[in-house]
């Protein structure tokens, strides 16, 4: 897959985790939110934070395989 | 969003001469801003004197260490380092502080508790430099270097130079900050560690030099530094921390993927396949990883989490650790402690 897509798929979970984090925002505004509230979005946050970093890795890694040819 | 020229022609010139893995995406990346500490700056003068060895052994005897013990930790100092040396003679002075540290060591949710209980009943500011450098330690540990940070800069503003733990301490804080991650803070602290303390660990100035390196690649990453922002953003959620900062930071997240996709659409456009590498980074390390050898206090490598020994203890072990830490600590270190459980529970449900 290329590198582009797989961007463009963090930026829809990134999105997604933005929308929800308002909602969660609005939420406890209305002291309406419980902590599994705060439990989920961190969570899914989390979740791209990790699938970010294997990109970037796999990239490094990359990047060390070539310059190493 | 629109990618400038300069970019368009750098990118072009770069893909023409088959250097793809060398490219440099120039910008400066994002970093999250929400909720960070405020940090003094690096002071031009050490603010760390050399030990009193004197006044060390003398408050080590105040507090029950024998003649003998003292003079078992000069020899042990020459031998280990005086931070290792000096914590492992408090350690057989004190049995309450070697429990707490043992705990530490052990992974044992109960281990902040301990050692908090040290700090409050300590009147000896030794002691109560040993006590907040091992907290820090736990925080840290749970990957709460914002809370970490916080038990250092007590130790900075009251019990600096009492302890031969003071070159650890600021190598520590240097690492919290890294870790949250405030790599243009951090930077600066490790260089200043290696030129205060000239004398520390082989072990903690060889890693020193190494975070710096490590840091310096991974500020010229950006997917990298975009990870490290998303994380200090999740346990900003953690924290139930949901407001216009936060999300100001989650939005700078989008633009940041915005212009990432545009830059690898166009190097994929210009080749063949899809570009094999995002050009600046050289895998840095996300977290530090220690060299072996002596020379500093305990095992500085990463524990077994805590959130993972949190979960399988019986409930009644957690509300005994949340109710000791409600009647027996006074309200700072309450609140600080009441936070950490909630966020390990939090964790352990990840």
């Amino acid at each position: 897959m290329p590198v582009s897509a797989e961007l463009k798929m963090l930026k829809f979970l990134q999105e997604r985790v933005n929308k929800e984090t308002k909602q969660v925002e609005a939420l406890g505004a209305a002291s309406k939110a419980q902590q599994g509230d705060y439990d989920q979005v961190s969570r899914k946050q989390s979740r791209v934070k990790s699938l970010m970093r294997r990109l970037a890795e796999k990239l490094g890694e990359q990047d060390a395989g070539e310059e190493g040819k | 969003m629109q990618w400038p020229p300069a970019v368009a022609v750098l990118v072009t010139a770069v893909m023409a001469s088959g250097l793809r893995g060398q490219v440099q995406i120039p910008g400066d990346g994002v970093l999250p801003e929400a909720h960070l500490p405020k940090v003094t700056p690096v002071p031009a003068q050490s603010p760390f004197k050399p030990l009193d060895l004197t006044a060390f052994q003398l408050a080590v005897r105040a507090l029950g260490g024998t003649a003998l013990q003292v003079k078992t930790f000069a020899e042990e100092a020459v031998e280990v380092g005086p931070a290792r040396a000096g914590d492992g003679l408090l350690r057989m002075v004190l049995p309450s502080f070697d429990v707490a540290v043992t705990a530490a060591e052990g992974g044992d949710p109960n281990a902040a508790l301990l050692l908090a209980k040290v700090l409050v009943d300590a009147e000896s500011k030794v002691v109560q430099a040993h006590a907040r450098y091992h907290l820090a330690r736990v925080f840290l540990d749970s990957d709460d270097p914002e809370r970490a940070l916080k038990v250092l800069d007590d130790y900075l503003a009251q019990t600096l130079n009492v302890s031969p733990l003071d070159s650890e301490v600021a190598y520590l804080y240097a690492q919290s900050l890294a870790e949250i991650p405030m790599i243009d803070a951090a930077i600066p602290r490790f260089r200043a560690f290696l030129a205060w303390f000239p004398d520390a660990s082989e072990r903690l100035r060889s890693t020193a030099h190494q975070r710096i390196l490590e840091l310096e690649r991974q500020r010229e990453s950006r997917l990298h530094m975009l990870a490290d922002g998303m994380k200090k953003t999740t346990r900003d959620l953690q924290k139930r921390k949901t407001d216009k900062p936060v999300q100001r930071d989650q939005e700078t997240y989008i633009e940041e993927l915005d212009y990432l996709i545009e830059m690898f659409k166009e190097m994929e456009n210009q080749s063949s396949g899809a570009p094999s590498g995002n050009g600046p980074s050289s895998n840095p390390a996300s977290n530090s990883s220690l060299a072996k050898g002596d020379g500093s206090v305990g095992e500085l490598k990463k524990r077994p989490s805590l959130a993972d020994r949190w979960g399988p203890m019986r409930d009644s072990e957690r509300k005994k650790i949340m109710a000791d830490v409600q009647s027996t600590m006074p309200p700072q270190y309450r609140k600080m402690l009441e936070d950490y459980y909630k966020k390990l529970g939090k964790a352990d449900r990840k």
